[in-house]
This record gives C-alpha cells, structure tokens and sequence, in this order.
C-alpha cells in the first residue's frame, strides 16, 4: 500500500503431508517495510505457518513467498539452548557472522540492554522468569539486524503483568529501530494493542485485513475497545 | 499492507533425582554401602560352615585386581560411548531409518549376552586376547543401555530449537556440536548410571573365563575383582569374599559420589523445561 512490498504472498496455499485437508489456501498479502502486522486467529489455523514460510523454514506447497534475506524469529517457548547463559545464547544466535569478537560483546550488550536484560547476561534461563527468557530471545532476533523481526506467540505464556510491560516494551523497540515485525497471537486484544494490521487468519486463509490508526498506548481507551469488537464481530462472524 | 484474496474457502525423560545436600550425599556414600556390606558379612557368618573370617588374599592383591576391573569397565564404557552415540543420532537421522533401525535394535537388546559370551569367548581366544572377551562382553551390556536412553533423548529435544538453529544459520557439524550433543547430556549421564551398573553385574561372570573354554583351566581366568569374588565363594574363603565386596562396594559408592551425582547435578543444567 505504501511503498515496495518487503514481503509478499502470492495465492499461497499449504499442504501437511500429515493432513488431508490443505492448512492454508490462497493466501496472498503484502507487508510493506516498517510496518508492524499482527496475525491473530483461533489455533490450527495457519498463522505459525505463514511466520515459518516468512523465516524460510516451510516451504510453500504452490504459490510464491517474495522475503527478505535478513529474518529473524523468536519462539513460543522462546527456544533459548539452557546450558547457555543470557549473553552467549544472544552470541549463538549471531555464530555464523563471524564477527569480530569486540562487535559480538558490544551486540550482545547493546541487545541486551534494549530489552532490559543485560544485569542478568550471565545467567542461564532455568534462572530467569518467561517473560524475561523472551526478552532473550527478543535480543537474540535484533542481534542480527534482521530487516524482520518475527515473533511467534512470544507472550502466550506469561502472566498479564509481564505481557503488558512486554507490549510497551515490544512498541518501544519497534519504533526505535524502525524494524518491521509481524507476530502471531491468538489474542485479539494483544493484536489490536500492537500492530498496525491485524490480519485474520481463519477458515484456512487470511480472513479479512484490519488497519488499526489508533495512538500508543491503546489498552483501555475507548478507541481499543471498538477496534477489539471489530475484529471480535469479523471472527465470530 | 495489501490483500488480494483470490478463492474464499471456507474450510524426559524421567528425571533422575538427585541427593542435593551434604548430608543427603554422605547418606547414599556410607549407609547404603554399610548396609551391603553388613549383609554379606551377616550371610556368610550364618552359612555352615561358619568360619571366622580369615582373607586369605592381601588387600593390596584385591585393591590391584580391582584397578583391573575397573579399567576394563572403564574400556568397554569408553568404546559403548563412542558407539552408541553415532547410532543413536543414525537411528533417529529419519523416519524410515528409525522405522527399520528400531526393532533391529530391540532385538539385539533381548539377545542374553551371556549366551553369547562362550562364542566370544572361544573367538578371542583364537586371538590370545582374553581380555578382549571381558570388554567386549561388558561393551555389548553398555551399549544398549545407553542407546536407548540416548534416543529417547533425541526425540525430546524441542523442534522449536532446531527451527531456531536452523533459523540462525546453525547447519551440519555446528548444530551436532552445539545442539544436539549438548541436550543429550542429560540422557547420557541417566544412560551411563545404568549402563555401568549392568557392567558391575556382569563383571563377575566376564572375568571367570575358563568355564566358557573347553577344557579350560582356573589360569585363564582374568586378573580381577569379579574372579577374585567367584574364587572365594567357591573355596569358601568367606574372609576374602568379604574383603572383596567391601571394596567393590567402596568403589562404587565413591564413584557415585564424586562422579555420577556431580555429573547428575551438572546435567540439570542441559535439561529443557
């Protein structure tokens, strides 16, 4: 809509050996540089899917994927290896730059320090709390200076506390890094609190699209509400 | 953001506690051994006829043959390892390798090792290497132990890790080194515990050699812990036997000690929630 496409998909369609019926179908979207898109829908319904597809690691069964190079993705469960401390699963995440090793200590610590973690680099993340394990894994996407930052239900199971300081953070780095990022949650109320676009991914395709123009931050005001009923009306529809 | 919607379709691993505190450690170091030992002596005093005990071995000869013992288990651990590991990781490399890999390995896992054993044995005989029957044979027992317990721990490791390396750029040799092999630690530490155990059962009857030779005599049993133990029971050298369990059993509990609960203890560490 704005300018060259970063991303784009193109009657996109998803066939599980495992499964008889397709998981996606005719899935065609752009998403332009900067933007923050939000995928949301009830679960089995593709949106992990596309995130993969987006980070390379699913391959479409017909159809194109136009992608960046540069992705990076942190996971549910948030994926850190536990016998590595804070800072060297950042450093792992970075093991095929090759960077000299004053560039990776000053990453680490600058990504760190981003996501408020670098008081506790040394620990390991049976140590640390899940909302501060996904901040790990937050730092050790942005380590790579990825074009896309892709987050898949990064919050889905941390406590309401943790998510809402989770959120402010997530926008804060976002607009000061200019990063876009597509994420997948299951919660429209997170979705409408975060991106730009939300897309509804149901019935096996991109549903509908919503543009969200409202300020941060959005939960609780008025504007929010009306925007989660939106969505809400278009999902139970 | 664009959207062109072309067709509309409405469509563990159980994990092994561990003694965590001092006193819990000095617990399984001294009462657990004091406990078999007491049996033994209790056993062998109430069997007629129920001589003093008198070893008629030194204790330095008992503590050398048990060195012995222990380097040959200490062999065949090394060597199970070392082939367990390939195995493991080839067996569950695929779907279909695993499909054919696994009931192969079954098989070779209900095989009674020491119905096997007098063909080894007469086999490294040929070969003047009767040492290599006892490590092989204690080998054979690890193995399995250990293969098992490594491919369980395979299929626990988190796909969500592997997209992640994968994501990261970590391929090939990188991603054996610095992922796979590292969160199987757990399991070969758990795998290990019980493959060594297996082989202390097995010791005693992998060192009495002459009675899986035709003909054979007491001279070609092997210089260790587990002959010395079957040679006094059977001459009634209760002292001896005695001597030799009390020694075993102090290896084993210092072994678990400063090895396999440290090792336990550590391995906590490569566990995934």
């Amino acid at each position: 809509m704005h300018d060259t496409p970063l991303i784009s998909f193109s009657n996109v369609s998803k066939r599980y050996p495992e499964n008889e019926t397709p998981s996606l179908a005719h899935v065609s979207f752009t998403v332009a540089a900067g933007e923050f898109v939000c995928l949301v829908g009830p679960s089995g319904g593709g949106k992990t899917s596309i995130l993969k597809m987006i980070a390379g690691l699913v391959e479409p069964t017909s159809g194109r994927v136009d992608r960046p190079g540069e992705v990076a993705m942190t996971f549910q469960s948030g994926a850190l290896l536990p016998w590595l401390t804070a800072g060297e699963n950042v450093a792992f995440g970075l093991a095929r730059r090759n960077l000299p090793q004053d560039e990776l200590a000053a990453r680490i610590e600058r990504e760190l320090s981003r996501v408020g973690m670098l008081a506790l680099k040394d620990k390991h993340p049976g140590e640390l709390s899940g909302g501060q394990r996904q901040r790990v894994g937050i730092a050790r996407a942005l380590a790579l200076e990825p074009q896309v930052l892709l987050l898949d239900e990064p919050f889905s199971a941390l406590d309401a506390k943790t998510t809402a300081e989770l959120h402010d953070d997530l926008v804060r780095i976002w607009r000061e890094t200019g990063k876009t990022i597509v994420m997948v949650s299951h919660l429209i109320e997170e979705a409408v609190s975060l991106a730009e676009w939300v897309l509804l991914v149901q019935h096996d395709t991109i549903d509908e699209i919503f543009r969200i123009e409202l300020p941060y931050p959005r939960r609780d005001t008025e504007g929010f509400h009306k925007e989660v009923m939106r969505i809400r009306n278009a999902f139970f529809r | 953001m664009r959207h062109s919607r072309h067709v509309r379709h409405v469509s563990h691993t159980a994990t092994l506690s561990y003694p965590h505190s001092l006193v819990q450690r000095l617990y399984s170091l001294v009462l657990g051994p004091l406990f078999i030992v007491a049996l033994v002596f209790l056993l062998v005093n109430v069997l007629p006829p129920a001589a003093v005990p008198h070893a008629s071995i030194p204790l330095s000869t008992i503590l050398l043959a048990t060195l012995h013992t222990f380097i040959r288990l200490a062999i065949a651990y090394v060597l199970a390892v070392a082939v367990a590991v390939p195995l493991a990781l080839l067996a569950t490399s695929s779907h279909t390798i695993e499909e054919f890999l696994l009931p192969v390995f079954d098989i070779l896992e209900s095989v009674p090792i020491l119905a096997l054993f007098p063909v080894f044995v007469v086999l490294f005989l040929q070969f003047g290497f009767l040492n290599g029957a006892a490590i092989f044979i204690l080998f054979l027992t690890m193995l399995w132990d250990i293969v098992t317990t490594l491919v369980g721990g395979v299929k626990i490791i988190p796909k969500e890790i592997y997209q992640a390396a994968h994501a990261f750029g970590v391929r090939g040799t990188a991603l054996f080194t610095q992922v796979t092999l590292p969160a199987l630690v757990p399991q070969l530490v758990t795998g290990s515990i019980i493959a060594v155990a297996q082989g202390w059962n097995l010791i005693i009857v992998a060192e009495v050699l002459h009675t899986y030779i035709p003909g054979g005599t007491t001279e070609q049993d092997l210089f260790g812990i587990g002959a010395i133990l079957v040679k006094a029971a059977s001459a009634g050298d209760h002292g001896t036997f005695v001597m030799a369990v009390f020694v075993i059993v102090v290896l084993i509990a210092v072994l678990n000690l400063v090895l396999w609960q440290r090792l336990l203890h550590y391995s906590q560490r490569f566990r995934f929630d």
